[in-house]
């Protein structure tokens, strides 16, 4: 595939995009760029786990729901008729469905009698006791650290993997039919697969988002390419460097439950990470996956930062979190929250002269099971049937674990909704995520830029032309030039009747290397009003006291040292709102204190399960290389 | 009938019918035979394909709840049959205690009083979750 046409961002500094695929322009095509919400995690009945726990919605009924169609959800009856129905109060922009490569073909065997397998005694159990199945498969493939293929896949897994490329096939052609090819460019879709190692019980998840419909024959699994060296050659050799016009960056996610293994500093041998390795993890892993439906991965919980105790889940592991009571945050393992990986690159970069391995910007998501992307209102959450609260059997009264979420969503800006300028944005990491409510971000940095920058008009235009956007890293400083950083924040309008609350404040979070090698951290108030004495009504969730619609500062690092790599990214808060669990006690109608309690909702008296949150979006850092 | 052999009868019974809650991070309340059909499968798995990962620490969990959930069938058969003995005529007892077997198994094949958890629907009576 040969690039076509290159759209020029007149009048602008914004790098253009290049257009790789056929089709027809977009009517609304905005150099300044436009933000575009959506979800990058989302698994349907092809991933076993989701199938395991009943979901039987596929990837057409996911982009349908996206677009902002009802869907059916378990529990089906007999015949194969929903229970439930599900449907987005706002449509997304964008949609990547992301099933589990490793499984897809087992799925088939287990389902089709047809197929050769289907007696076998893990197909037996599977069918008979989906539960235990579930426990019992995603166990032997995803958490073991030398993982095979079943016996009834046959030499070599073949058997498993033929039967893998029906719905690999059935992927592509999901995102091929719902892709909006048209002038409107109302929805887009990407072709997609999640690459779940999880060695140990600790997870080192990517998911794959492909730029067009050129992608690999077959999606790598962790079973036969179980290291993320492995994936990142598989990616490379069979896609960005094949020649046919494929594209692809990996998004990890959940390092919050990664014991540490999901950002390496040391290959497996002990040796330490070379400058080629760290710019192959650059080139791919363009994009981290920040906050989603278990937990959020921002920050480590302690006194330097109180905002940091967000959705976080404190067990080292991913198989940990249904059994363990949590740890000190301390005790944890480094380098599993984005904010310390992303000063840990800064290190690395000193080390690698320059090749930072850890320069990636940040998205949100859902990891949906039940085939829901976006589905990230907290009045409305139903869990995502990824762990061991089921909804097999229809959603529980507690729909989901105390200390899981809905999940945040992801947004790019980009200058149309199309693939490639989509794209573009995840590569350049012009992206942010949002812990669910549809904020709207813009963050620039440069030399020299103008004080008055947010009362200017065309605020985007010279943030533009006079430096770069969230996901850039600075041009070289020109003389003794002030660098400042100009962020602002619209609130979330809160259409079609979704929640959402007045912006509370804006913070810029700084991360540098001083002169010994030792990373820094330190977090800035820029805008709104920290005490601004607003909460929420808990018995309602009607959130009182004052906020803002919007926020904006420009900003000069008072500390700034230009010997100093550093990288700064803008936290936005909105004032505090219901948790989801919260919305959920109110409705059944829960009194702690005249101890009526449904059963199902002990969970609403534990005082260990905050109340309210304080939703937020997290820009993509810009880094400054002296 | 004598208090050994109204001891077996009630512990045949509880095995098959006494809901046990399962210790452990999932809402399971079945039989002890249905501890034993579980461990079986998840056994029967893990001899086929090996045991990696969690699987060892379900097969365990699994075996815990079969061990105490036939440990509380042999306690309450053990304290019933003991009461039982107050009463002098074998053949009452025996009437009585299979009268209530007897209802106690029609009950659990008619009502739904079972929470599978990891079976194919949420709740089930003693003959679906024996199916």
């Amino acid at each position: 595939m040969v690039p076509v046409a290159v759209l020029a961002a007149a009048a602008t500094a914004a790098e253009p995009f290049a257009r790789s695929e056929s089709r027809e322009p977009c009517a609304q095509h905005d150099p300044l760029r436009r933000p575009f919400f959506g979800d990058t995690h989302v698994h349907t009945r092809l991933s076993f786990d989701a199938w395991g726990q009943g979901t039987l919605a596929g990837p057409r009924e996911a982009y349908r729901f996206a677009r902002g169609e009802a869907i059916g959800m378990q529990p089906y009856d007999t015949r194969g008729r929903p229970g439930g129905r599900i449907q987005l109060r706002r449509p997304l922009d964008y949609a990547v469905v992301t099933d589990h490569s490793d499984l897809l073909g087992e799925v088939q065997i287990c389902e089709n009698p047809d197929l050769p397998g289907h007696d076998s005694i893990v197909c037996r159990v599977v069918r008979g006791f989906p539960m235990l199945g579930y426990m019992l498969v995603n166990g032997h493939v995803y958490s073991s650290e030398e993982p095979t293929r079943y016996g009834f896949c046959g030499i070599d897994g073949g058997r498993c993997i033929e039967a893998g490329r029906g719905p690999w096939r059935e992927i592509q052609a999901a995102a091929e039919a719902y892709y909006d090819r048209s002038s409107a460019c109302r929805f887009t879709t990407f072709v997609g697969y999640e690459w779940t190692g999880m060695p140990g019980g600790n997870n080192v998840h990517r998911n794959v988002v492909f730029r067009n419909a050129v992608v690999q024959d077959y999606p790598t699994t962790y079973i036969e390419t179980p290291s993320q060296e492995g994936l990142w050659a598989a990616l490379e050799r069979e896609c960005l460097d094949a020649g046919t016009g494929c594209d692809a960056i990996a998004i990890p996610h959940n390092s919050n439950v990664s014991n540490g293994l999901l950002f390496t500093i040391a290959g497996a041998d002990g040796t330490p990470i070379d400058a080629s390795q760290a710019r192959t993890r650059a080139r791919l892993e363009t994009l981290v996956e920040v906050t989603q439906h278990k937990g959020d991965s921002e920050c480590r919980p302690g006194a330097e930062d109180e905002l940091c105790g967000y959705e976080t889940l404190l067990v080292p592991r991913m198989m940990d979190l249904a059994t363990s009571s949590g740890r000190a945050p301390e005790d944890l393992a480094p380098r599993i929250f984005a904010r310390e990986v992303l000063t840990e690159g800064l290190v690395q970069a000193r080390r690698l002269g320059g090749a930072n391995p850890f320069q990636f910007g940040l998205i949100g998501a859902t990891d949906t099971h039940l085939a829901a992307p976006g589905m990230v209102d907290e009045d409305q959450f139903r869990g995502h049937a990824a762990g061991p609260v089921s909804s097999r059997f229809g959603v529980p009264p507690y729909p989901d674990l105390p200390q899981f979420n809905p999940g945040g969503l992801g947004v790019v800006w980009a200058e149309e909704n199309s693939r490639d300028a989509l794209f573009a944005a995840m590569r350049r990491r012009e992206t942010y995520g949002t812990s669910g409510p549809r904020l709207t971000v813009r963050f620039f940095g440069g030399w020299d830029q103008p004080e008055d920058l947010c009362e200017a008009p065309d605020f985007a235009a010279r943030g533009y032309a006079g430096g770069v956007p969230m996901g850039g890293e600075l041009p070289p400083r020109n003389g003794s030039g002030a660098l400042r950083l100009a962020v602002w924040a619209l609130r979330d309008p809160g259409d079609r009747g979704a929640p959402s609350a007045p912006l509370q404040r804006i913070q810029i979070v700084k991360g540098w290397v001083d002169a010994g090698g030792t990373g820094h951290e330190r977090v800035h108030e820029v805008a709104g009003d920290a005490a601004n004495g607003a909460d929420v009504d808990l018995a309602t969730c009607v959130p009182r006291g004052a906020g803002f619609d919007q926020l904006c500062a420009a900003w000069t690092d008072p500390d700034f040292d230009p010997d100093a790599p550093a990288y700064y990214y803008a936290r936005v808060l909105e004032n505090p709102s219901c948790r989801w669990n919260q919305w959920v006690c109110n409705a059944g109608g829960v009194d702690c204190a005249a101890g009526r309690v449904p059963d199902g909702l002990e969970a609403c008296c534990d005082p260990e399960v905050p109340r309210t949150i304080q939703e937020r979006a997290w820009t993509s850092p810009i880094w400054y290389v002296p | 009938m004598s208090a050994r052999a109204i001891r077996w009868l009630l512990f045949g019974f509880l095995v098959l019918a006494l809901p046990f809650p399962m210790l452990g991070p999932f809402e399971v309340l079945v039989p002890p035979v249905r501890y034993a059909i579980l461990l079986a499968a998840a056994a029967a798995v893990a001899l086929a394909e090996g045991a990696a990962g969690p699987v060892p620490w379900i097969l365990g969990l699994l075996a815990l709840n079969l061990v105490l959930s036939l440990a509380a069938a042999w306690v309450a058969a053990w304290a019933i049959s003991r009461a039982l003995g107050a009463l002098r005529s074998p053949a009452l007892r025996g009437v009585l205690v299979l009268g209530a077997v007897c209802a106690g198994l029609a009950l659990a094949a008619c009502l739904p009083i079972y929470e599978t958890g990891f079976g194919r629907a949420p709740v089930a009576n003693l003959l679906g979750l024996l199916r």
